[in-house]
């Protein structure tokens, strides 16, 4: 079992970083992300960033809630790869060795989500670039990565159990828009929840991206640290691998 | 391995959907001794692929029972996985990967430590060695094949099934991977089964063969054994007109007469007797071409289902159709 894990599991990591255009994308999409999106409050009064977000630096801010709503795309990514996996036979080719279904769910739930933490150094280094200075310990660093990767785990999860059975190229991108919306902007991610109407406040309250957006935005910013957070991210990660595994055992097919 | 590679017993397989269900297999019944290269030869749709599928734990069996290398198929699927290679019919690579990439990867799929002197074996066996790390995406469809055909033998299988493995293929490379098939079985000692609608492949590689149609075994032997079943010849002829059947039906030792599109098919038991009198029946300016097939595997198929094994049925009706609109335009 651990053999076909790390084989399928490296084959994630090598196919991404063996594709060009993933490659430029994965290195050009944060540097976007802060420019454009964390350039449109750039003229914005201090007074009402500090009261808007409670800091002067919107970018400082918004950082955290895009690593975050970027490990969103990392469900899409795997069940793409899953998909493309099924369609052109390689699946087959998996499913013909003693490769039981649940492994292949495991590699592809945490090869994406390995995938989606390349983005992590990046955007630390794009931030930097943009003037956000980082006063954090190692463990700090080290909590933040945890609390996305499993951010990105059970998302990566949830795609994979829904698209399970699914063989059509459309299905990631559709449910993508489904669940991306919703889950994006019914977070703190990239605003404070404080205008938020009371229904959209509820959702943000259970909604894994606030979670983890506030946990990276009190390592950037200085805060308080909710430690609770990281626990709720780890068992969404954990709770959404159970999903995700036995739907997949029970599921996954190619015919 | 001794005695059978696959045991199979009245295995069935029924697809289901909203809109009804498919019998794709019907009582299959086989034994494929060990050692052998065994043919399942059908046209598209017989059932050939979804056998292959059953046996390999791709899909499961909807009734019956079947082990392969010793181990059942329902209830040992690991066992059995870890038993067998697969050649699909489309060549499946991880075109991101080199050649030793994709060998590497199989041996992680299959579980072996020390795969790299067999893979080393193997990638100079099939002449791949010099070629071993570039990447799969630049090599030739024949070399593409023969990367499969590694990959299946990686694990020293007992059974390596192989789909409709030249389907596609010009006609030397598909020489070329007959010449592998005998290789690797003389070779390596491993059970074949191999699923092809294409006849001469079946009568080139196989020691036995079953033919299947619409999910039914209807025939099994060695080709040799096949044969000697139909006892008959075709004669067949391309004509400008159409035959004069009651006439030609009445030549001694004529069995059967069939119009197929501008073709005449007749079956005889001799082909030396019956030419003689047919030319003295038909008009020989009308003729294009008079070919005499002898006892085959197609012949075979066409003795058992009456038709063609690459003839599928709505075909037939087509070219019947076009053939008897050009009859009367041109007559």
């Amino acid at each position: 079992m651990i053999s076909q894990f790390s084989g399928l599991y490296f084959r994630e990591i090598l196919r991404t970083f063996r594709n060009p255009f993933v490659l430029i994308i994965t290195v050009v999409q944060p540097f976007m992300w802060l420019a454009f999106f964390g350039s449109s409050f750039a003229n914005a009064p201090a007074s009402f960033l500090q009261s808007f977000i409670g800091s002067n630096n919107y970018i400082a801010f918004l950082l955290p809630g895009t690593l975050s709503t970027s490990m969103l795309s990392v469900g899409m990514f795997g069940s793409m790869s899953t998909i493309q996996d099924k369609r052109f036979g390689f699946m087959k080719r998996i499913l013909i060795t003693p490769t039981s279904k649940g492994v292949i769910f495991l590699s592809k739930a945490l090869g994406g989500a390995t995938r989606g933490l390349v983005q992590f150094p990046i955007m630390i280094l794009a931030a930097t670039v943009f003037g956000v200075r980082f006063h954090m310990g190692a463990l700090e660093w080290a909590a933040w990565i945890v609390a996305l990767f499993s951010l990105a785990v059970g998302f990566a999860s949830l795609f994979l159990a829904i698209t399970a059975s699914s063989t059509d190229w459309q299905t990631p991108g559709v449910v993508s828009n489904f669940i991306t919306m919703p889950l994006m902007f019914a977070s703190t991610a990239l605003f404070s929840g404080a205008f938020f109407p009371s229904w959209m406040l509820a959702i943000s309250a259970v909604n894994p991206i606030t979670f983890s957006a506030l946990l990276g935005r009190a390592f950037v910013l200085g805060r308080a640290v909710p430690w609770i957070n990281l626990g709720y991210l780890g068992t969404f990660a954990i709770v959404m691998l159970f999903v995700g595994f036995l739907v997949s055992s029970r599921w996954l097919r190619v015919d | 391995m001794n005695g059978s590679a696959i045991s199979i017993r009245d295995l069935s397989k029924v697809y289901r959907s909203k809109g009804g269900s498919v019998k794709a297999l019907d009582s299959v019944s086989l034994e494929i001794p060990a050692g052998t290269v065994f043919g399942l030869l059908g046209p598209n749709g017989a059932g050939k692929t979804t056998l292959i599928k059953v046996l390999t734990g791709i899909s499961p069996m909807t009734g019956g029972e079947a082990t392969v290398a010793g181990f059942d198929v329902r209830t040992d699927s690991l066992k059995v996985r870890a038993r067998i290679g697969w050649v699909a019919a489309e060549v499946i690579l991880d075109d991101d990967f080199s050649a030793r990439e994709n060998l590497w990867l199989q041996a992680k799929l299959q579980d072996l430590e020390d795969w790299e002197p067999r893979a080393d074996v193997l990638l100079k066996y099939f002449d791949l060695d010099r070629r071993a790390d570039d990447k799969v995406s630049g090599f030739s469809t024949g070399m593409r094949k023969k990367l499969e055909i590694a990959l299946a033998l990686l694990h020293q299988p007992a059974v390596i099934f192989m789909d409709e493995p030249t389907i596609g293929l010009d006609v030397n490379t598909r020489r070329m991977l007959w010449e592998i098939v005998t290789g690797v079985h003389k070779e390596f000692g491993v059970t074949v089964l191999l699923t092809t609608h294409y006849i001469e492949e079946a009568e080139a590689l196989c020691d036995r063969v079953a033919i299947i149609d619409h999910g039914h075994i209807i025939a099994q032997g060695t080709p040799a054994e096949l044969k000697a079943r139909v006892k008959a010849d075709i004669v067949r002829l391309d004509t400008d007109e159409a035959l004069d059947v009651p006439r030609i039906s009445a030549i001694p030792g004529v069995q059967e007469v069939r119009s197929e599109g501008n073709e005449w098919a007749i079956r005889t038991a001799s082909a030396a007797t019956l030419l003689p009198a047919l030319l003295a029946t038909i008009r020989t300016d009308s003729v294009r071409r008079i070919t005499v097939e002898g006892p085959s595997l197609e012949t075979v198929f066409l003795d058992l289902t009456g038709r063609r094994i690459g003839q599928e049925e709505p075909m037939r009706d087509v070219r019947k159709f076009y053939a008897n609109m050009r009859r009367q335009v041109g007559g």
